[in-house]
Protein backbone atom coordinates (compact mmCIF):
# COMPACT_ATOMS: atom_id res chain seq x y z
CA UNK A 1 0.00 0.00 0.00
CA UNK A 2 1.55 3.30 -1.08
CA UNK A 3 1.50 6.62 0.73
CA UNK A 4 -1.15 7.78 -1.68
CA UNK A 5 -3.37 4.86 -0.76
CA UNK A 6 -3.09 5.03 2.96
CA UNK A 7 -2.46 7.93 5.27
CA UNK A 8 -0.23 7.56 8.23
CA UNK A 9 -1.46 5.34 10.98
CA UNK A 10 -5.16 4.79 11.33
CA UNK A 11 -6.42 7.78 9.38
CA UNK A 12 -8.59 7.63 6.30
CA UNK A 13 -7.51 5.64 3.28
CA UNK A 14 -7.57 7.42 -0.06
CA UNK A 15 -10.63 5.44 -1.16
CA UNK A 16 -12.51 6.43 2.01
CA UNK A 17 -11.45 10.02 1.56
CA UNK A 18 -12.81 10.02 -2.00
CA UNK A 19 -16.17 8.72 -0.80
CA UNK A 20 -16.33 11.26 2.00
CA UNK A 21 -15.29 14.08 -0.32
CA UNK A 22 -18.25 13.16 -2.53
CA UNK A 23 -20.44 13.91 0.51
CA UNK A 24 -18.79 17.28 1.05
CA UNK A 25 -16.46 16.43 3.91
CA UNK A 26 -13.87 19.20 4.33
CA UNK A 27 -11.29 16.93 5.94
CA UNK A 28 -11.51 14.47 3.09
CA UNK A 29 -10.83 17.21 0.55
CA UNK A 30 -7.85 18.36 2.56
CA UNK A 31 -6.52 14.83 2.83
CA UNK A 32 -6.70 14.27 -0.92
CA UNK A 33 -4.99 17.59 -1.46
CA UNK A 34 -2.21 16.68 0.98
CA UNK A 35 -1.60 13.35 -0.70
CA UNK A 36 -1.19 14.77 -4.17
CA UNK A 37 -0.18 18.41 -3.82
CA UNK A 38 3.56 17.87 -4.30
CA UNK A 39 3.19 15.88 -7.47
CA UNK A 40 0.66 18.26 -9.01
CA UNK A 41 2.51 21.40 -7.96
CA UNK A 42 5.84 20.03 -9.16
CA UNK A 43 4.29 19.21 -12.52
CA UNK A 44 2.88 22.73 -12.81
CA UNK A 45 6.15 24.27 -11.71
CA UNK A 46 8.23 22.26 -14.20
CA UNK A 47 5.83 23.01 -17.04
CA UNK A 48 5.67 26.75 -16.41
CA UNK A 49 8.96 27.47 -14.63
CA UNK A 50 7.05 30.12 -12.69
CA UNK A 51 6.10 29.79 -9.03
CA UNK A 52 3.07 32.06 -8.96
CA UNK A 53 1.68 30.58 -12.15
CA UNK A 54 2.31 27.06 -10.85
CA UNK A 55 0.38 27.83 -7.67
CA UNK A 56 -2.56 29.19 -9.64
CA UNK A 57 -2.58 26.13 -11.87
CA UNK A 58 -2.35 23.78 -8.89
CA UNK A 59 -5.34 25.52 -7.38
CA UNK A 60 -7.26 25.28 -10.62
CA UNK A 61 -6.38 21.60 -11.12
CA UNK A 62 -7.58 20.63 -7.65
CA UNK A 63 -10.73 22.71 -7.97
CA UNK A 64 -11.58 21.02 -11.25
CA UNK A 65 -10.91 17.66 -9.67
CA UNK A 66 -13.07 18.35 -6.62
CA UNK A 67 -15.90 19.69 -8.77
CA UNK A 68 -15.91 16.42 -10.71
CA UNK A 69 -15.14 14.05 -7.86
CA UNK A 70 -18.73 12.84 -7.73
CA UNK A 71 -18.22 11.36 -11.19
CA UNK A 72 -15.12 9.40 -10.18
CA UNK A 73 -16.05 5.73 -10.31
CA UNK A 74 -12.65 4.24 -9.65
CA UNK A 75 -12.14 2.64 -13.07
CA UNK A 76 -8.71 4.25 -13.16
CA UNK A 77 -6.36 5.10 -10.32
CA UNK A 78 -7.29 8.34 -8.64
CA UNK A 79 -3.74 9.64 -9.05
CA UNK A 80 -3.84 8.93 -12.80
CA UNK A 81 -7.12 10.78 -13.07
CA UNK A 82 -5.82 13.71 -11.08
CA UNK A 83 -2.52 14.00 -12.90
CA UNK A 84 -4.17 13.81 -16.28
CA UNK A 85 -6.49 16.58 -15.17
CA UNK A 86 -3.56 18.65 -13.94
CA UNK A 87 -1.76 18.19 -17.24
CA UNK A 88 -4.86 19.26 -19.13
CA UNK A 89 -5.23 22.35 -16.97
CA UNK A 90 -1.61 23.33 -17.57
CA UNK A 91 -1.74 22.67 -21.30
CA UNK A 92 -4.97 24.60 -21.64
CA UNK A 93 -3.48 27.49 -19.71
CA UNK A 94 -0.38 27.50 -21.87
CA UNK A 95 -2.53 27.58 -24.99
CA UNK A 96 -4.77 30.28 -23.56
CA UNK A 97 -1.89 32.51 -22.62
CA UNK A 98 -0.23 31.91 -25.98
CA UNK A 99 3.09 31.44 -24.32
CA UNK A 100 6.01 31.40 -26.71
CA UNK A 101 5.86 27.65 -27.21
CA UNK A 102 7.67 25.91 -30.01
CA UNK A 103 5.17 25.28 -32.82
CA UNK A 104 4.10 21.67 -32.58
CA UNK A 105 4.58 20.44 -36.09
CA UNK A 106 7.43 22.70 -36.94
CA UNK A 107 10.82 21.09 -37.18
CA UNK A 108 13.16 22.93 -34.89
CA UNK A 109 16.31 23.47 -36.77
CA UNK A 110 16.91 27.01 -35.63
CA UNK A 111 20.67 27.21 -35.09
CA UNK A 112 20.23 29.06 -31.80
CA UNK A 113 17.81 26.55 -30.41
CA UNK A 114 18.52 23.18 -31.92
CA UNK A 115 21.21 21.22 -30.14
CA UNK A 116 24.37 20.41 -32.02
CA UNK A 117 25.18 16.94 -33.23
CA UNK A 118 28.00 15.15 -31.47
CA UNK A 119 30.37 14.27 -34.25
CA UNK A 120 34.09 13.92 -33.79
CA UNK A 121 36.01 13.79 -30.55
CA UNK A 122 34.44 12.41 -27.40
CA UNK A 123 33.37 14.89 -24.71
CA UNK A 124 33.66 14.25 -21.01
CA UNK A 125 30.60 12.29 -19.94
CA UNK A 126 28.12 13.45 -17.37
CA UNK A 127 28.50 10.06 -15.65
CA UNK A 128 27.35 9.17 -12.16
CA UNK A 129 24.35 11.13 -10.96
CA UNK A 130 23.03 14.59 -11.69
CA UNK A 131 22.46 17.06 -8.92
CA UNK A 132 18.72 17.72 -8.63
CA UNK A 133 19.06 21.49 -8.36
CA UNK A 134 21.26 21.72 -11.42
CA UNK A 135 18.85 19.54 -13.33
CA UNK A 136 15.92 21.65 -12.20
CA UNK A 137 17.62 24.85 -13.36
CA UNK A 138 18.51 23.31 -16.68
CA UNK A 139 14.94 22.13 -17.25
CA UNK A 140 13.56 25.55 -16.30
CA UNK A 141 15.86 27.13 -18.87
CA UNK A 142 14.60 24.95 -21.72
CA UNK A 143 12.45 26.55 -24.40
CA UNK A 144 8.80 26.01 -23.35
CA UNK A 145 8.02 23.56 -26.16
CA UNK A 146 10.95 21.30 -25.35
CA UNK A 147 10.26 21.59 -21.65
CA UNK A 148 6.66 20.58 -22.05
CA UNK A 149 7.48 17.33 -23.84
CA UNK A 150 10.44 16.55 -21.59
CA UNK A 151 8.38 16.99 -18.41
CA UNK A 152 5.52 14.90 -19.73
CA UNK A 153 7.76 12.06 -20.92
CA UNK A 154 10.80 11.89 -18.68
CA UNK A 155 9.44 13.41 -15.47
CA UNK A 156 5.81 12.32 -15.52
CA UNK A 157 6.30 9.10 -17.44
CA UNK A 158 3.74 9.52 -20.20
CA UNK A 159 4.28 7.59 -23.45
CA UNK A 160 4.73 9.36 -26.75
CA UNK A 161 1.31 8.28 -28.00
CA UNK A 162 -0.32 9.76 -24.87
CA UNK A 163 1.66 12.98 -25.21
CA UNK A 164 0.74 13.24 -28.87
CA UNK A 165 -2.95 13.04 -27.92
CA UNK A 166 -2.70 15.45 -24.99
CA UNK A 167 -0.56 18.04 -26.75
CA UNK A 168 -1.98 17.62 -30.22
CA UNK A 169 1.11 16.64 -32.17
CA UNK A 170 2.40 13.56 -33.96
CA UNK A 171 4.25 10.81 -32.15
CA UNK A 172 7.32 11.51 -34.28
CA UNK A 173 7.23 15.15 -33.29
CA UNK A 174 7.02 14.22 -29.64
CA UNK A 175 10.05 11.95 -29.98
CA UNK A 176 11.97 14.58 -31.88
CA UNK A 177 11.28 17.32 -29.33
CA UNK A 178 12.16 15.04 -26.46
CA UNK A 179 15.48 14.19 -28.04
CA UNK A 180 16.28 17.84 -28.62
CA UNK A 181 15.31 18.68 -25.07
CA UNK A 182 17.66 16.02 -23.71
CA UNK A 183 20.47 17.24 -25.95
CA UNK A 184 20.03 20.79 -24.72
CA UNK A 185 19.95 19.60 -21.14
CA UNK A 186 23.16 17.69 -21.70
CA UNK A 187 24.84 20.82 -23.02
CA UNK A 188 23.55 22.90 -20.12
CA UNK A 189 24.62 20.37 -17.51
CA UNK A 190 28.09 20.07 -18.99
CA UNK A 191 28.47 23.84 -19.03
CA UNK A 192 27.27 24.05 -15.47
CA UNK A 193 29.69 21.31 -14.40
CA UNK A 194 32.59 23.03 -16.19
CA UNK A 195 31.78 26.36 -14.51
CA UNK A 196 31.64 24.68 -11.14
CA UNK A 197 34.97 22.99 -11.74
CA UNK A 198 36.58 26.27 -12.81
CA UNK A 199 35.64 27.97 -9.53
CA UNK A 200 38.49 28.09 -7.01
CA UNK B 1 26.95 2.84 -40.06
CA UNK B 2 28.75 6.06 -39.17
CA UNK B 3 28.10 8.60 -36.36
CA UNK B 4 26.02 10.91 -38.52
CA UNK B 5 23.74 8.11 -39.60
CA UNK B 6 23.42 6.81 -36.05
CA UNK B 7 22.61 10.20 -34.58
CA UNK B 8 20.08 10.82 -37.32
CA UNK B 9 17.98 7.96 -36.00
CA UNK B 10 18.85 8.47 -32.34
CA UNK B 11 15.44 9.97 -31.34
CA UNK B 12 13.80 6.78 -32.61
CA UNK B 13 16.16 4.27 -31.09
CA UNK B 14 17.22 5.74 -27.78
CA UNK B 15 14.19 4.63 -25.79
CA UNK B 16 13.49 1.56 -27.86
CA UNK B 17 15.32 -1.47 -29.14
CA UNK B 18 18.37 -1.28 -31.38
CA UNK B 19 19.21 -3.53 -34.28
CA UNK B 20 22.48 -5.33 -34.70
CA UNK B 21 24.00 -2.67 -36.94
CA UNK B 22 23.21 0.09 -34.43
CA UNK B 23 24.54 -1.98 -31.52
CA UNK B 24 27.75 -2.68 -33.40
CA UNK B 25 28.27 1.01 -34.02
CA UNK B 26 27.61 1.86 -30.38
CA UNK B 27 30.13 -0.67 -29.16
CA UNK B 28 32.81 0.64 -31.47
CA UNK B 29 32.13 4.39 -31.10
CA UNK B 30 32.94 6.16 -27.82
CA UNK B 31 31.29 9.41 -28.98
CA UNK B 32 27.91 7.85 -29.72
CA UNK B 33 28.00 5.48 -26.76
CA UNK B 34 28.89 8.44 -24.49
CA UNK B 35 26.03 10.43 -25.95
CA UNK B 36 23.56 7.60 -25.41
CA UNK B 37 24.83 7.12 -21.85
CA UNK B 38 24.39 10.82 -21.03
CA UNK B 39 20.92 11.06 -22.54
CA UNK B 40 19.83 7.92 -20.70
CA UNK B 41 21.21 9.33 -17.47
CA UNK B 42 19.28 12.60 -17.93
CA UNK B 43 16.11 10.65 -18.62
CA UNK B 44 16.66 8.50 -15.54
CA UNK B 45 17.44 11.40 -13.22
CA UNK B 46 14.46 13.41 -14.44
CA UNK B 47 12.21 11.37 -12.18
CA UNK B 48 13.79 13.22 -9.26
CA UNK B 49 11.75 16.22 -10.30
CA UNK B 50 8.42 14.42 -10.03
CA UNK B 51 7.77 15.47 -6.44
CA UNK B 52 10.13 18.30 -6.09
CA UNK B 53 8.40 21.11 -4.24
CA UNK B 54 5.46 21.92 -1.99
CA UNK B 55 2.97 24.62 -2.88
CA UNK B 56 2.55 27.53 -0.46
CA UNK B 57 -0.17 27.11 2.20
CA UNK B 58 -2.20 29.85 0.54
CA UNK B 59 -3.01 27.43 -2.28
CA UNK B 60 -5.03 25.16 -0.01
CA UNK B 61 -6.62 28.16 1.69
CA UNK B 62 -7.83 29.46 -1.66
CA UNK B 63 -9.11 26.01 -2.65
CA UNK B 64 -10.99 25.62 0.63
CA UNK B 65 -12.59 29.05 0.36
CA UNK B 66 -13.69 28.28 -3.21
CA UNK B 67 -15.08 24.88 -2.20
CA UNK B 68 -17.09 26.43 0.61
CA UNK B 69 -18.33 29.23 -1.61
CA UNK B 70 -19.44 26.74 -4.25
CA UNK B 71 -21.13 24.58 -1.62
CA UNK B 72 -18.91 21.56 -2.30
CA UNK B 73 -17.89 21.44 1.34
CA UNK B 74 -21.14 20.73 3.09
CA UNK B 75 -20.04 19.74 6.56
CA UNK B 76 -18.24 21.55 9.34
CA UNK B 77 -14.75 20.35 10.14
CA UNK B 78 -14.61 17.37 12.41
CA UNK B 79 -13.48 18.01 15.94
CA UNK B 80 -14.76 19.49 19.12
CA UNK B 81 -16.86 22.61 18.74
CA UNK B 82 -18.34 24.69 21.48
CA UNK B 83 -21.47 25.35 19.52
CA UNK B 84 -23.82 23.37 17.32
CA UNK B 85 -24.03 24.26 13.62
CA UNK B 86 -24.98 27.85 12.89
CA UNK B 87 -28.62 27.17 12.12
CA UNK B 88 -29.12 25.55 15.53
CA UNK B 89 -27.24 28.02 17.66
CA UNK B 90 -30.30 29.92 18.79
CA UNK B 91 -32.02 26.86 20.14
CA UNK B 92 -34.19 27.10 23.23
CA UNK B 93 -31.75 24.88 25.13
CA UNK B 94 -29.06 27.56 25.08
CA UNK B 95 -31.40 30.35 26.08
CA UNK B 96 -32.96 28.37 28.91
CA UNK B 97 -30.30 29.09 31.58
CA UNK B 98 -30.25 32.77 30.70
CA UNK B 99 -34.01 33.02 30.92
CA UNK B 100 -34.06 31.09 34.16
CA UNK B 101 -31.36 33.31 35.61
CA UNK B 102 -33.34 36.40 34.60
CA UNK B 103 -36.49 35.14 36.31
CA UNK B 104 -34.65 34.23 39.49
CA UNK B 105 -32.86 37.60 39.50
CA UNK B 106 -36.17 39.37 39.08
CA UNK B 107 -37.67 37.43 42.01
CA UNK B 108 -34.72 38.18 44.27
CA UNK B 109 -34.80 41.84 43.28
CA UNK B 110 -38.49 42.18 44.12
CA UNK B 111 -37.98 40.36 47.42
CA UNK B 112 -35.00 42.49 48.46
CA UNK B 113 -36.62 45.75 47.43
CA UNK B 114 -39.56 44.99 49.69
CA UNK B 115 -37.45 43.84 52.63
CA UNK B 116 -34.64 46.40 52.73
CA UNK B 117 -34.09 50.14 52.57
CA UNK B 118 -32.46 51.49 49.42
CA UNK B 119 -28.68 51.56 49.73
CA UNK B 120 -25.99 53.44 47.83
CA UNK B 121 -25.15 51.48 44.74
CA UNK B 122 -21.68 50.11 44.33
CA UNK B 123 -19.72 51.41 41.38
CA UNK B 124 -20.74 49.48 38.28
CA UNK B 125 -19.14 49.25 34.87
CA UNK B 126 -20.27 51.43 32.02
CA UNK B 127 -23.32 50.47 30.04
CA UNK B 128 -23.42 47.15 28.30
CA UNK B 129 -23.23 48.40 24.68
CA UNK B 130 -19.92 50.07 25.46
CA UNK B 131 -18.52 46.80 26.70
CA UNK B 132 -19.75 45.08 23.57
CA UNK B 133 -18.20 47.67 21.31
CA UNK B 134 -14.91 47.35 23.11
CA UNK B 135 -14.91 43.61 22.72
CA UNK B 136 -15.74 43.85 19.05
CA UNK B 137 -12.92 46.25 18.42
CA UNK B 138 -10.40 43.85 19.84
CA UNK B 139 -10.35 44.61 23.53
CA UNK B 140 -8.02 42.27 25.33
CA UNK B 141 -9.35 39.26 27.17
CA UNK B 142 -7.97 40.78 30.37
CA UNK B 143 -10.07 43.93 29.94
CA UNK B 144 -13.12 41.85 29.23
CA UNK B 145 -12.46 39.82 32.34
CA UNK B 146 -12.08 43.03 34.39
CA UNK B 147 -15.40 44.34 33.12
CA UNK B 148 -17.08 41.07 33.91
CA UNK B 149 -15.53 41.09 37.35
CA UNK B 150 -16.82 44.63 38.01
CA UNK B 151 -20.28 43.63 36.90
CA UNK B 152 -20.25 40.58 39.13
CA UNK B 153 -19.14 42.69 42.09
CA UNK B 154 -22.02 45.06 41.42
CA UNK B 155 -24.44 42.16 41.24
CA UNK B 156 -22.92 40.70 44.41
CA UNK B 157 -23.43 43.91 46.33
CA UNK B 158 -27.13 43.98 45.52
CA UNK B 159 -28.06 40.32 45.11
CA UNK B 160 -25.30 38.01 46.37
CA UNK B 161 -27.33 34.89 45.58
CA UNK B 162 -27.38 35.83 41.90
CA UNK B 163 -23.64 36.32 41.52
CA UNK B 164 -22.86 32.67 40.69
CA UNK B 165 -25.65 32.53 38.10
CA UNK B 166 -24.39 35.68 36.38
CA UNK B 167 -20.81 34.41 36.47
CA UNK B 168 -21.96 31.27 34.72
CA UNK B 169 -23.98 33.27 32.18
CA UNK B 170 -21.03 35.49 31.36
CA UNK B 171 -18.78 32.48 30.97
CA UNK B 172 -21.25 30.90 28.56
CA UNK B 173 -21.83 34.00 26.53
CA UNK B 174 -18.07 34.72 26.24
CA UNK B 175 -17.46 31.16 25.05
CA UNK B 176 -20.27 31.67 22.57
CA UNK B 177 -18.66 34.85 21.28
CA UNK B 178 -15.26 33.19 20.91
CA UNK B 179 -16.71 30.29 18.99
CA UNK B 180 -18.82 32.53 16.78
CA UNK B 181 -15.78 34.68 15.99
CA UNK B 182 -13.73 31.63 15.11
CA UNK B 183 -16.42 30.46 12.71
CA UNK B 184 -16.61 33.88 11.11
CA UNK B 185 -12.85 34.14 10.78
CA UNK B 186 -12.68 30.69 9.19
CA UNK B 187 -14.93 31.90 6.41
CA UNK B 188 -15.14 35.69 6.19
CA UNK B 189 -17.66 35.38 3.35
CA UNK B 190 -20.16 33.49 5.47
CA UNK B 191 -22.84 36.07 6.20
CA UNK B 192 -24.68 33.74 8.50
CA UNK B 193 -21.57 33.32 10.63
CA UNK B 194 -21.17 37.11 10.80
CA UNK B 195 -24.77 37.40 11.93
CA UNK B 196 -24.13 34.85 14.65
CA UNK B 197 -21.24 36.98 15.93
CA UNK B 198 -23.58 39.98 16.15
CA UNK B 199 -26.18 37.85 17.90
CA UNK B 200 -23.58 36.63 20.37
CA UNK B 201 -22.61 40.19 21.26
CA UNK B 202 -26.27 41.12 21.64
CA UNK B 203 -26.63 38.21 24.00
CA UNK B 204 -23.77 39.54 26.09
CA UNK B 205 -25.38 42.98 26.10
CA UNK B 206 -28.61 41.43 27.32
CA UNK B 207 -26.81 39.77 30.23
CA UNK B 208 -25.24 43.13 31.14
CA UNK B 209 -28.59 44.94 30.91
CA UNK B 210 -30.26 42.36 33.11
CA UNK B 211 -27.47 42.57 35.68
CA UNK B 212 -27.50 46.36 35.73
CA UNK B 213 -31.26 46.53 36.00
CA UNK B 214 -31.10 44.28 39.02
CA UNK B 215 -28.32 46.32 40.56
CA UNK B 216 -29.86 49.75 40.23
CA UNK B 217 -32.28 51.00 42.86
Amino acid sequence: MTDARKLQGDKLSEAEAIERAKLGDAEAFQLLYSLHKRRVYSLCLRMTANTAEAEDLTQEAFLQLFRKIATFRGESAFSTWLHRMAVNVVLMQLRKKSLPVVPLEETLENEDEAPKRELGAADPLLSGSIDRLRLQRAVDALPPGYRRIFVLHDVEGYEHNEIATMVGCSIGNSKSQLHKARMKLREALKTSRAEKAAKP
Amino acid sequence: MNCEQFQEILPEVIDGGRNVEQETHLQSCPVCSGLVADLSLISQEARQLQEFADPAPRVWNAIEIALRREGLIREPRLGPALLPPVKHRWSFAWLAPVTAAALVAFGVFVYERGAREPQPVAQVPTAAPAAVTNLQTGKSQKSVNNEDQQLLEAVGSRAPTMQAAYASNLQNVNAYIRDAEESAQADPNDEEAQQVVMDAYEQRATVYEMALDRSLP
